[in-house]
């Protein structure tokens, strides 16, 4: 038998072998004095070199470290709080506020002001094409890989991370304003806020600032995305690779009636306050039930999406409806019958949700009536004077048309 | 996966300049490893709060690396960081320390600060330190990681080489360490 290399005879002294690997190298120095006086160089040389290096060791006690201090100090010397654009990234594009598909309308249309989930906000960003003139609905499979992905999830952290990386934000909105009066959120939005008459005072109103952003659609980067996440079979056309989308979302007014959870606002920068905001939204998900007696109107007026006139809209829309949960035979039909420069899509889970077509405020609106163990929620939109409309609350779905009834 | 990961890594290199990890997952590395990596500089730099500096360094550049966040080798990559970093403040140092004893600051004007015996062996200290510093750094690298009690799975993830390298790799940096030891002490043969 040929002579063991060093490097064995030096892990085998380390006891890294065993089974036949350990019995072959043991048999052989029996038998071989010249790989035995090797091994015995090689041991010698690991205890001089160990002695040596074990002077350096540090006494137990002269190296207590506490981490939790040492990360004060780390944060305090590098101050890894977010960067701007990462605190506003993640300010629009975080699951601010609840509750989840009774907001379905006006969510989608503010897709960065609320969010529902990560893919889903990220396929309606896609869907929320030029300026909306009629809502369509369509429904999904929720139970996909992406519908149900929740905030913590790799998919989610991927797709935040994508947005990160290739939104660039041109305008930011800043803090929301609260203000005291239906009045003063009509001099700020700069068009008229309306209330629920048949409720009287509403309990807050929330003037959201102007916000735009763009995006240029690399398609290998979607590509790795969609690879990542596990959903290589969704292609993106060619024709959409380098194409800039730019959107602009003007103010928004959120009113709230009745006991409302208190919104999640912002997102903080300190990692203790994100831990402590995502184990209360859980738990609010698991309760889901604080706001039961909670209702809301939000008045936003159509956001603009400027894309390249050769794009196919179409096509995107497809691979973001497949990504939301639809068959590709499905998202391909559908596609077929939609107006993409003027219809806001708004995809709801097929087997929780149902809606109808509705006549409100004197135009035709939509009324999404989503099932839950503690009731119905309902979400009714429609647009009027450009005005896009949602009101959402929990109940029955004849209650959302009384309430809008008594809007002024 | 490979794929995903050289794609992700290739990404990341683009865009790197303002991007870093998701705060609750660096904290989460942070607690982790940096005890460890503090103890394994101490032994390198032989002071405290220097060796807090160099890791704070380390763990600086990791944050600004986000891509490491899926990439499955933090600990790996901390540990190589760590101790490059270490390795070029010991010969910085080391330089510093030659410079004053030809300026003959250093020697004979140093305190006596306590017993013989630990005078004796922060003498030791040093020589190791020097010889440390004197070979080449992945070895000297090598040989303070084995020494801090990292296995060979971990000696493999830290220097990026496969796992049957090591003792290879082991056998040679002990050899140098050893020459260059008595090189430097040749009056200590027995060691």
């Amino acid at each position: 038998m040929t002579c063991i290399h060093d490097g064995i005879l030096r892990a085998h002294m380390d006891g890294e072998f065993s089974g036949a690997e350990l019995a072959g190298v043991t048999e052989h120095l029996v038998s071989c004095a010249h790989c035995r006086g090797l091994f015995e160089k090689l041991r010698a040389e690991r205890t001089q070199t160990e002695n040596l290096l074990a002077t350096l060791a540090p006494a137990a006690d002269s190296i207590a470290i506490n981490p939790a201090i040492a990360y004060a100090q780390f944060n305090r010397q590098f101050g890894t709080a977010p960067e701007p654009k990462a605190t506003l990234i993640a300010r629009l594009f975080a699951p601010h506020w609840r509750p989840a598909w009774g907001l379905a309308g006006l969510a989608i249309v503010v897709a960065i002001l609320v969010s529902v989930n990560p893919v889903r906000t990220w396929a309606q960003r896609i869907l929320a094409m030029l300026r909306v003139q009629k809502i369509q609905v369509v429904t999904i499979d929720p139970t996909t890989l992406m519908s149900s992905s929740e905030p913590d999830s790799r998919p989610y952290k991927l797709i935040n991370q994508f947005i990160a990386d290739n939104v660039v934000v041109t305008m930011d909105p800043g803090k929301p304003d609260l203000v005291s009066s239906v009045t003063k959120a009509t001099q700020l939005a700069g068009y008229p806020i309306r209330m629920i008459g048949s409720l009287g005072a509403p309990r807050s109103v929330e003037v959201n600032g102007e916000t735009a952003f763009q995006m240029t659609i690399n398609r290998d980067r979607v590509a790795t995305l969609l690879d990542e996440i596990g959903r290589s079979d969704i292609q993106i056309p060619e024709s959409a690779n380098g194409a800039l989308i730019a959107v602009h979302i003007p103010k928004t007014v959120i009113s709230t009636y009745g006991d409302c959870p208190v919104r999640h606002r912002y997102v903080s920068s300190n990692p203790q306050s994100q831990a402590e905001a995502l184990a209360e939204r859980k738990m609010e998900r698991m309760a889901n039930v604080k706001d039961t007696n909670c209702t809301y109107l939000i008045q936003a007026p159509s956001p603009t999406v400027s894309v390249p006139p050769d794009l196919n809209m179409s096509d995107i829309a497809e691979a973001a409806l497949e990504l939301a949960g639809m068959t590709p035979a499905e998202a391909h039909s559908f596609c077929q019958t939609v107006d993409w420069s003027s219809t806001l899509v708004v995809p709801i889970p097929r087997n929780s949700s149902s809606y109808e077509t509705v006549t409100v405020d004197g135009v035709e609106g939509t009324l999404i009536t989503e099932t839950l163990s503690q009731g119905n929620r309902y979400s009714l939109l429609w647009i009027k004077n450009g005005v896009i409309h949602s009101l959402a609350g929990h109940g029955n779905s004849s209650d959302a048309l009384s309430l809008a009834a008594s809007l002024r | 996966m490979g794929t995903v990961q050289t794609l992700s890594r290739s990404m990341t290199v683009r865009e790197s300049s303002s991007e870093h990890w998701e705060e609750n997952e660096f904290r989460g590395v942070f607690f982790q490893h940096y005890a460890r990596i503090v103890s394994i500089l101490v032994r390198l730099l032989g002071d405290l709060s220097h060796s807090e500096e160099v890791a704070n360094d380390a763990f600086w550049r990791l944050y600004r690396q986000p891509a490491l966040q899926t990439d499955g080798n933090v600990g790996g990559w901390l540990y190589r960081t760590a101790t490059n970093l270490g390795i070029d403040a010991l010969r910085v140092s080391g330089r510093r320390h030659q410079y004053e004893e030809a300026a003959g600051k250093a020697g004979g004007e140093r305190e006596i600060s306590g017993p013989l015996d630990d005078l004796l062996r922060e003498e030791k200290c040093r020589q190791v330190r020097a010889v440390l510093a004197s070979i080449k750094p992945t070895q000297a690298q090598l040989l303070i990681l084995r020494s801090s009690g990292l296995s060979y799975k971990e000696l493999a993830e830290a220097l990026d080489v496969k796992m049957s390298a090591i003792g290879t790799m082991l056998s040679r940096a002990e050899e140098e360490f050893r020459n260059r030891y008595l090189a430097l002490h040749p009056n200590e043969e027995e060691l």
